[in-house]
């Protein structure tokens, strides 16, 4: 799917026929062969942009630049709590700018997408959305973590623990993609005269390179929480799980041993006192004084 | 101390997200049901779910067009209720403002 937009007022906006600024949303065999054919993109770089294990990179050829760039999936109920990444292209020409992506995202949304002037500043903004967009997924998975933590305080099963697991695997991806994206950035720093950047520019790679390095500070801090708390996680829920089988022994003793006194007098022969008319109430006291025995030891062991 | 009066208030909203109700999303309306002291339900044709619970609306999967019913019952239903249609009709922030 093609969506054409152009730079007006400063803003990147929809424009149908004469946009130069071209975004490829999931192309299509056709737009492949376009792309490919008549733009000369290169197949191999155009196929990264959009494999999701693709690392981030930046490569010069003889009439554009191609930067491969990490951001986050779309989540989806299906997802299972596992935050992935995904890769997208920029292919910056002299006159146009071509963004492929594997899925429909906001790309041109937010206060950063005002008095733009050059296709270099909407490349590098669009890369900068991105970090944004690692940073609210990490408070998503960060507020996800907290709710499971509150489900295991009281559960006995394995499903918000493997819940947690999963979290922990997308702070691995997170961590990759946003490490990748800071080395892209670095080498974007280091090309400025082969991209032509403007001293403003230069300077807002600055702050992506900053904002980039805190998001993946937030990450790994998030990440090394969950790993070393996960230990007392699972002692959290076998311990939940313990004190179920600790309650049914309790049950399973006070039942046992009224059946018991209660088994022996109940044998067909013949025993002291079997004709007594207290015999029966007797026989139930004593069944009755065994669960209590049993009660009184169990306070003074301190099971 | 003055009693706190319980109200019941319900709204209908539209999904306009293209990725339907997301993480980013999930996450603004558990936190706007988590501020207020009211019970927010989200029902789908399918199920139930406290809006307070991430975890419930992660796994929703409600898409983009679906219709919505919120119930909410407390002090500020109404209020959380207005807060919630606002944040639906403005796509969570995420495109630039309302639709249309």
């Amino acid at each position: 799917m093609l969506q054409r937009m152009e730079l007006s007022g400063g803003k990147v906006v929809p424009d149908g026929d004469n946009g130069n600024i071209y975004v490829y949303v999931n192309p299509d065999e056709a737009e492949r062969k376009y792309l490919v054919g008549t733009l000369k993109l290169d197949e191999h770089t155009l196929a990264s942009a959009l494999d999701p294990d693709e690392l981030a990179r930046l490569e010069f050829e003889p009439d554009h630049t191609a930067v491969i760039f990490k951001r986050p999936r779309n989540y989806s109920s299906d997802d299972m709590f596992v935050f992935r990444v995904v890769s997208v292209g920029l292919f910056l020409f002299a006159d146009r700018l071509i963004v492929v992506l594997s899925e429909d995202i906001p790309l041109f949304q937010g206060k950063q997408f005002t008095r733009i002037t050059t296709l270099q500043e909407v490349a590098l903004k669009i890369i900068y959305s991105s970090i944004s967009h690692f940073v609210e997924h990490l408070r998503v998975v960060s507020a996800v973590s907290d709710a499971l933590e509150e489900q295991i305080n009281s559960s006995m099963e394995n499903k918000y623990l493997l819940s947690l697991f999963s979290l922990e695997k997308s702070l691995v991806y997170y961590l990759n993609g946003i490490n990748s994206n800071g080395k892209l950035i670095e080498r974007l720093k280091n090309s400025a005269a082969k991209l032509k950047l403007t001293t403003g520019s230069i300077e807002f790679v600055d702050d992506m390179i900053i904002e980039n390095q805190q998001c993946y500070e937030q990450a790994a801090t998030y990440s090394n929480i969950l790993a070393s708390m996960m230990d007392a996680r699972v002692s959290i829920v076998s311990n939940n799980l313990n004190w179920l089988i600790k309650t049914l022994t309790i049950i399973t003793i006070a039942i046992m041993l009224p059946t018991l006194v209660v088994s022996i007098f109940s044998m067909n022969v013949e025993f002291p006192g079997k004709n007594h008319p207290w015999a029966f109430w007797l026989i139930i006291a004593i069944a009755l004084s065994s669960t209590f025995v049993v009660r009184l030891v169990w306070r003074w062991k301190r099971w | 101390m003055e009693k706190m009066v319980n109200h019941s208030a319900t709204r209908k909203v539209t999904v306009l997200n293209p990725a339907g109700l997301h993480a980013r999303p999930s996450l603004t309306v558990a936190q706007t049901v988590r501020r207020s002291n009211s019970k927010v339900e989200i029902r789908t044709p399918e199920q139930t779910v406290d809006a307070a619970d991430i975890l419930q609306l992660l796994s929703l999967g409600v898409t983009q067009g679906t219709e919505l019913d919120l119930s909410a019952t407390g002090p500020d239903a109404e209020e959380v209720l207005d807060a919630l249609a606002a944040q639906f009709a403005d796509r969570f922030g995420l495109f630039g403002g309302p639709v249309g």
